[in-house]
């Protein structure tokens, strides 16, 4: 099994490669975060006394030397222990843990919805090059691209919980309810307006990449041969469309988790993204890296998971 | 979410909303205020949703116990005394108190069969420990521990009596014992009082007439009714409060009905929702001013002439009129109309908007115009730079007033800071020229701790103004154990204020507050001070 191994090879070194990045984030961090002006909620407040914020500055263990810091939470973080939030006591990975599911469930369903609405979008754009729809399409993408988050969550609040009381205005689920419906009302806005982030992106690669493919020559083969053009189009042109497509949403997934930040707080969805807000608010210096190395795994999984993705898509890639 | 982006965010929901408001307008009635429906007798029932930015820390003394957590924590927490609805120290858990000749002795009979939400026994040791392991031991760094400087030691003389032994004279201590500071249950936090994570993010143990149900990091935190309650079952059947960090989507959930009482922060947002019909809007006078302090260890400021010429050339009615849509009125001194029986209105004529003057006095000091009619005195140009905090209506607030003073040939450069940054220049180090900002204060006018000499540098007395007269009055303030001395002594300390500007005041804001019309039974106060009458309040039904 020689392939097998040089593909475990592969993964073993992006691995290790990835664990490297993820250290150096976590540093860099932990260096830049520590070192930003202000410093935690707690001692940074108006009606604090000068003995108080001592007291509290030396209690919180900030008194000692950043790098001296560094090295105590480098070996705790490799037990798998990110520390203690300065905000609430409560150790980094489990409030990270609380949140994290939520911001999947959100990411998730944003990028498949995105996907699922990209795709053929882009596809029919670049059948129809040119038409009165491309125009239109390519219009509503930029649109799509330069409309401000919050303001767009704003105005599909107003329209859809104020106005026609249709959804709910905020949060993950009802008070006191549980229900799968009650949930998926929930979703249904803040996963609009996540997608809204990244969907124009992903018609456009998926419009470009299809035009590209359908002028290279195996294309034009294929249709001699008297393929029919629904084969064609899906079997041949689209399946290659489709890697310069993974790759860019490879490189979506950060800017989906950065339009959690602002996605997260309009809604009020208890996600990472708010989490990551009010840590770096606060100067809650633990939380703020445990959000980044955890952001960090996932970008470095996500380009990982691509370059396998690309290897089974393109054929002339091999894992090595 | 840097300011530029809130500024942009008010002029969005400014966008937003405004178009919004006409077409309201031409369909909805005019709303109904509070009782302008017949309500009849308060009935049980109900559940109240109130909006909080973040999750709460259920602990009154946390550090992290920051402004959301006030409204959960007067809810649970009852204190030995509350503010009464006319502000005054009303009993809470102490039932009566008596004061030693000498003023230093503080007697406080507690009330008689009280239990904790777990059905153990309130007792004289829960608040000798609230005091003696929390407030007054150093090395915890206790949230609000300056507010007791004057404390010695707390003692539980029997099962229901607790003196509390002061180092000097201290006749706030029942407003003080009113403000935040609530009592915990000795038997169980003992161990650990100020980071046990079950108790201040799980479900506490405490005394008021709600107690947690559940807390939903990033959700909700859901109140029930506490059986073990002494006073008057309340009417509601559970208190919800819902952790919603953006403000206009706050806003946008008033307007859907899903919120039952908040704060307006932002007044831009009033007329908007005065056109809804479900919803009513009320103003409460609060314990709050705003305040341009002057850094005195900058020579130019430490002339009176030269505070009192800004003050003039401050246009605080527009201000008022600009950022606070008129919810406000001018200041003169640190005593706020709220604090009715101390309050002096004759003192609100005392500065009017008068640039000219204000040039007068600044000549009489030695700032005589030069080029471009920018004032000089030796060879130096007035100029200098304002940091500003990115928070509320500072932002709006620092560029009246820098236009102000351009009028009268002042430069003022704005410094436009993150909060968090700001506190830091500003307050910690103390590293600042000139900044505006706000107190809020316990509902008494010993405001010693903001203007005391002793408090400069490194206390609550941010411009560093010394002034023995003042620091006088101040202290006879604190000595004057009856209502009419205290009286006296306050008018004495406004009008020396007035006069003297150690900080120069610039207005008392009133609370919007929006309210469900069917919410009845909350007394007029600020939203946060009606959060202890909580079990009066009641739904009336639709």
């Amino acid at each position: 099994m020689v392939v097998g191994e040089e593909v475990g090879r592969f993964l073993a070194q992006r691995i290790a490669a990835g664990a490297l990045v993820v250290v150096f984030v976590s540093a860099l961090t932990f260096f830049f975060v520590n070192l930003s002006p202000g410093g935690p909620s707690s001692v940074m407040r108006f009606d604090v006394t000068a003995e108080q914020r001592a007291t509290l500055i030396h209690n919180m263990g900030l008194d000692r030397p950043v790098p001296e810091r560094y090295i105590a939470w480098l070996g705790g973080a490799v037990r798998g222990d990110l520390g203690t939030s300065l905000l609430t006591d409560e150790p980094v990975a489990s409030r990270i843990g609380d949140r994290l599911p939520n911001t999947i469930v959100l990411a998730g369903t944003a990028l498949g919805l995105s996907l699922l609405i990209g795709i053929p979008m882009g596809v029919i754009q670049a059948l129809r090059r040119n038409s009165w729809l491309d125009h239109a399409l390519t219009f509503a993408s930029a649109l799509g691209l330069s409309v401000p988050v919050f303001w767009l969550g704003i105005v599909l609040i107003l329209v859809f919980a104020v106005n026609l009381h249709l959804l709910p205005s905020a949060g993950v689920v009802s008070v006191g309810s549980d229900s799968i419906g009650d949930r998926l009302a929930h979703l249904v806005l803040p996963c609009l307006v996540l997608a809204s982030t990244i969907l124009p992106t992903i018609v456009r690669y998926t419009r470009s990449a299809m035009i590209e493919v359908l002028t290279q020559e195996y294309i034009r083969t294929a249709t001699a041969k008297g393929l029919a053009p629904r084969i064609v189009l899906y079997v041949h042109a689209l399946r290659n469309a489709f890697i310069p497509v993974t790759s860019a949403v490879g490189a979506l997934v950060p800017r989906l988790l950065g339009g959690t930040v602002v996605t997260e707080a309009v809604f009020g969805w208890p996600g990472m993204g708010r989490l990551a807000l009010e840590a770096a608010n606060g100067r809650d210096y633990p939380l703020v890296v445990g959000i980044a190395v955890v952001v960090a795994a996932i970008a470095v999984a996500s380009s990982l998971a691509v370059d396998v993705l690309y290897a089974r898509l393109d054929p002339r890639v091999r894992l090595a | 979410m840097g300011g530029g982006s809130r500024a942009l965010r008010r002029g969005i929901l400014a966008a937003v909303f405004v178009p919004m408001l006409v077409v309201a307008a031409c369909t909805s009635s005019q709303p109904a205020g509070p009782g302008a429906q017949a309500v009849g007798a308060p009935v049980s029932g109900g559940t109240v949703t109130i909006p909080i930015v973040a999750d709460p820390t259920l602990n009154p003394w946390s550090p992290n116990a920051f402004v959301e957590s006030v409204f959960v924590n007067r809810v649970l927490f009852d204190g030995l005394t509350k503010p009464g609805k006319d502000l005054a120290p009303a009993p809470d858990l102490a039932a009566s108190w008596t004061t030693s000749a000498d003023g230093l002795s503080w007697t406080f009979k507690l009330r008689e069969g009280v239990k904790w939400s777990d059905g153990q026994p309130f007792t004289s040791a829960d608040v000798a420990f609230t005091f003696n392991d929390i407030v007054l031991k150093p090395e915890l760094g206790a949230q609000n521990r300056g507010n007791f400087s004057a404390v010695k030691s707390v003692t539980a003389v029997d099962a229901t009596t607790v003196r509390f032994d002061l180092s000097r004279k201290f006749s706030a201590l029942t407003s003080y014992l009113a403000y935040n500071s609530g009592i915990v249950p000795k038997h169980v936090l003992s161990a650990d009082p100020l980071k046990t994570t079950t108790f201040n993010k799980g479900i506490p143990v405490s005394t008021g007439p709600f107690k947690v149900e559940k807390y939903t990091s990033g959700q909700s935190v859901s109140l029930v009714r506490n059986e073990n309650y002494f006073g008057a079952k309340p009417y509601l059947d559970k208190v919800v409060f819902t952790v919603v960090p953006d403000a206009n989507t706050q806003i946008a959930q008033a307007l859907a009905g899903d919120v039952s009482i908040m704060i307006l922060d932002d007044k831009a947002a009033v007329a908007r929702v005065k056109s809804a019909n479900n919803l009513a809007v009320v103003s409460r006078p609060l314990v709050q001013y705003y305040w341009l302090a002057l850094n005195q260890t900058d020579p130019r400021f430490t002339d009176v002439r030269v505070r009192q010429a800004f003050v003039q050339a401050i246009d605080r009615q527009a201000i008022i009129k600009s950022v606070e849509l008129g919810y406000g009125s001018v200041a003169n001194s640190a005593i706020t109309p709220a604090l009715k029986a101390y309050f002096d209105p004759s003192l609100s004529t005392r500065y009017p908007y008068d640039p000219q003057k204000a040039k007068d006095l600044l000549a009489a000091a030695g700032w005589t115009p030069g080029a471009g009619g920018v004032l000089m005195k030796e060879g130096k140009p007035f100029q200098f730079t304002m940091d500003v905090g990115q928070k509320g209506v500072l932002e709006p607030v620092n560029a009246l007033i820098q236009q102000d003073l351009k009028k009268i040939g002042v430069v003022a450069d704005l410094n436009t800071m993150e909060w968090n940054s700001y506190i830091q220049k500003v307050v910690v180090r103390r590293d600042y020229t000139a900044s505006v900002n706000w107190w809020v204060y316990p509902s008494d006018p010993d405001v010693s701790p903001y203007y005391a000499s002793s408090a400069a540098g490194k206390g609550f007395n941010i411009p560093g103004y010394q002034d023995a007269k003042l620091d006088d009055l101040l202290i006879q303030g604190q000595g004057a154990s009856d209502l009419e001395a205290r009286k006296a002594v306050y008018k004495q300390l406004q009008t020396y204020m007035a006069d003297t500007l150690p900080y120069l005041f610039l207005w008392y804001p009133d609370e919007v507050d929006v309210l469900s019309s069917s919410l009845q039974g909350v007394p007029e106060l600020g939203l946060r001070d009606a959060m202890h009458y909580i079990g009066e309040w009641w739904l009336a039904k639709k």
